[in-house]
């Protein structure tokens, strides 16, 4: 019995020990996150409180300072019953939509073309850099230039004799959402295609030369070998693409300031031109809560899809 | 007796250096006042002006000033104007913000509210030179005034002298003759009119509003049916460019400046464009809107900071500045401002000039107080979008006119009561 109870102890002994080490290693490292921890709460954390509360409260220029009432889901209701609510809804998903689509096929296309180094990369992946880092006032702007009747696409095509009249890209309410999406998904291309480059740059040269040697063609290469070994940053990428396109305003303030009328007004520009225009704070801290609420879920999906990945590997 | 005489002499020097510390401690302690002492004073002036020739206005008016009181240096500072009411209300939580403010006319109440202003009310009526300066300038909220304008700016019927020589069209002054002189600009192959109608607010869509009989007092479907069928008439001639309803009001004038446009619905802040850019004979009449039209009267407002460090400094900076004769006739000369003051109005400068004369008899026939004085001020937001968005859609040639009357009409009863 001894025996047996001495090795015991003497198991159990270490045992405690580590843990006593490990928890003590760990208080020693949780000090260092302090300062993190503390500028999250500050910049993120407390504004985003405040929002939330603001949301639920009825909240304008003369009472911002003051005391806030409760108001629950009345900034909600209200902005739904003005009407601009559910166009907004689908204006935004519409924009969401062509803007990830495009950004995501459009930036894999992107990185497969420019794989291999040479001078067409070389000469293009620091211009994709440039538009990246582009502010998007200025990329806006330019390309507010550029739709105008008057602008290079416009007399480019008039000159080709394609057109006859210029094509109204930010003035007709179907065309002018579209053309603002186009636009956006330009602005975020270049951002996919870096990361995609990377993630292809990191498959093992073996098994595409593998694949080569089996006699695939470049069509089955992308497809079958390419495609599936940048699944997981696919899926980062997806979820950014779609965060961005919610969030995305600056476009559209510069571009159409959400018009004609209302035709480009998306989620992002509402919460904007309902705290800023309308000067009701409390509505337009609602809109983007609800936006916030809708990345969040995209956000449950997009964990919940990695965790069941990781398991499966 | 020497060491009684050396401990009284030491008495003495420490009884002597503690009352000159004591008047110093008080001298640094008691501040400056205007031309007072010589310290040097800093005054905070907060614009939004990004323009070349606006900022030099707030430079020259500052140097004026620093010459005038040598002990106060005037620091202008630009905040972006999509930025100036959040920097503001966000200085209210802090309680700071500048001394001086000049900012956008339309938005004084909203940043009244805020608190982010010293109400002016006391120093205003003891102000001698008041009588000069006409009601719809100054800016009250509950009573209590907060802004003045020293100047304003309005819109203007630009047109283009060489083209309607050469189409045989005479500068219109009435409705009907406007209607007709775009006619025979468009059939002559030119483009007859750009004006800006971004959803923005009321400021471009109020004077044709007005002229077919619209009132926010009582926002009937029927006069602004007959304003939208006005407009939307303009477009589907080919006059007006559907492009406008994303246009602000620099984007008109620069296709104005480019030579083939008749007319251009702008300010008088284009004044410096104009001269630089257009290589044609222009001219400026008031908007032909006949008797019911209003012409908004916008422009900066000043008014000082909630937290400025010397309110009184800051009274003495505008009424010798932004609301004496010779600062408003400076921002005349400069940007084409057109002085708020009724003796500064009667300058050469703008009586002989035939652009600012021609904003000057508009501002007496049609001038109207912006925003709207039947809007109420916590209402005013709501009513600048919701009009905003109609006139951007009338022009982007969205629904029919009648509809958008009618849609226009039911929201501004409901928001206005």
């Amino acid at each position: 019995m001894s025996s047996l109870i001495t090795p015991g102890r003497a198991l159990v002994r270490p045992a405690r020990a580590q843990t006593r080490k490990r928890s003590s290693w760990r208080s020693s490292r949780l000090p260092y996150l302090v300062p993190a921890a503390l500028f999250l709460a500050a910049l993120s954390l407390f504004p985003l409180v405040n929002l939330v509360r603001m949301s639920v409260s009825d909240v304008t220029t003369s009472t911002l300072n003051g005391q806030w009432d409760f108001v629950g889901l009345g900034n909600l209701v209200r902005s739904f019953q003005q009407g601009s609510l559910l166009p907004a809804l689908g204006h935004t998903a519409v924009f969401v939509l062509i803007v990830t689509t495009i950004g995501m096929v459009g930036g894999f296309a992107a990185a497969v073309a420019l794989q291999r180094a040479g001078r067409v990369a070389g000469l293009l992946l620091p211009l994709m850099v440039f538009i990246w880092a582009l502010p998007p006032v200025v990329n806006g702007s330019v390309w507010k230039f550029l739709l105008g009747d008057a602008g290079l696409i416009n007399v480019a095509l008039e000159g080709a004799g394609i057109i006859h009249v210029p094509l109204q890209f930010l003035y007709d309410e179907k065309v002018a959402l579209v053309a603002i999406s186009l636009v956006n998904s330009w602005a975020v291309l270049p951002f996919n295609a870096l990361v995609f480059r990377a993630g292809i740059l990191g498959i093992s040269p073996e098994i595409l030369e593998a694949a080569r040697i089996d006699g695939a063609s470049r069509w089955q290469e992308i497809v079958h070998v390419i495609a599936p070994s940048v699944r997981s940053t696919a899926l980062v990428l997806a979820v950014l693409t779609i965060v961005y396109g919610f969030r995305s305003f600056d476009f559209i303030y510069v571009m159409t300031k959400g018009g004609p009328g209302t035709a480009t007004s998306t989620l992002p520009f509402l919460s904007y031109q309902q705290a800023f225009g309308r000067y009701d704070f409390g509505m337009g801290a609602a809109t983007a809560v609800l936006s916030v609420l809708l990345v969040l879920v995209l956000a449950v999906v997009y964990a919940r899809s990695v965790r069941s990945e990781e398991e499966e590997a | 007796m020497q060491i009684r005489a050396m401990r009284h002499g030491r008495r003495r020097v420490l009884a002597a250096s503690a009352i000159l510390a004591g008047l110093g401690l008080l001298t640094a302690c008691s501040g400056t006042t205007a031309g007072g002492s010589d310290k040097q004073q800093t005054l905070t002036v907060w614009h939004y002006f990004s323009a070349p020739v606006q900022a030099k206005v707030m430079d020259d008016l500052a140097a004026t000033f620093e010459k005038a009181h040598p002990d106060v240096s005037v620091k202008n500072v630009y905040v972006p104007q999509n930025e100036l009411i959040q920097k503001l209300t966000a200085g209210v939580a802090a309680k700071s913000g500048p001394d001086v403010l000049v900012f956008d006319g339309g938005t004084s109440s909203t940043v009244a509210l805020a608190g982010a202003l010293t109400p002016i009310t006391d120093e205003w009526k003891s102000f001698p030179d008041k009588g000069q300066f006409p009601d719809s300038v100054v800016h009250s909220v509950k009573g209590d005034v907060y802004t003045v304008q020293g100047y304003v700016n309005l819109l203007g019927l630009w047109y283009n002298a060489d083209l309607l020589k050469q189409v045989g069209v005479e500068p219109p002054t009435t409705p009907d003759a406007f209607d007709a002189a775009l006619q025979k600009v468009v059939a002559a192959g030119h483009q007859g009119l750009t004006l800006s109608a971004e959803p923005g607010g009321d400021f471009n869509a109020m004077p044709w509003m007005s002229t077919a009989g619209f009132d926010y007092a009582d926002p009937q479907a029927d006069a602004l049916a007959a304003a939208f069928d006005k407009v939307r008439a303009w477009t589907d001639s080919g006059a007006l460019s559907k492009e406008a309803s994303t246009w602000d009001l620099t984007e008109p004038f620069q296709a104005f400046t480019a030579g083939d446009v008749g007319f251009s619905v702008n300010g008088n802040w284009q004044l410096g464009t104009a001269k630089k850019d257009a290589k044609f004979d222009y001219g400026v009449l008031p908007l032909p809107l006949g008797s019911k039209g209003k012409v908004y009267l916008g422009g900066e407002a000043e008014g000082i900071g909630a937290f400025a460090k010397d309110p009184k400094l800051a009274w003495q900076y505008l009424t010798e500045t932004f609301w004496s004769a010779d600062g408003e006739i400076t921002s005349l000369k400069e940007t084409g401002t057109i002085p708020a003051r009724a003796d500064a109005a009667t300058d050469p400068a703008l009586t002989q000039d035939p652009i600012s004369s021609a904003f000057a008899k508009s501002i007496a026939d049609n001038g109207w107080t912006y925003p709207d004085p039947s809007v109420p001020l916590e209402k005013s937001g709501d009513v600048q979008v919701e009009v905003g968005q109609v006139w951007s859609a009338l022009v982007g040639g969205q629904s029919t006119p009648k509809d958008l009357a009618g849609g226009l009409a039911a929201k501004l009863k409901e928001i206005l009561g």
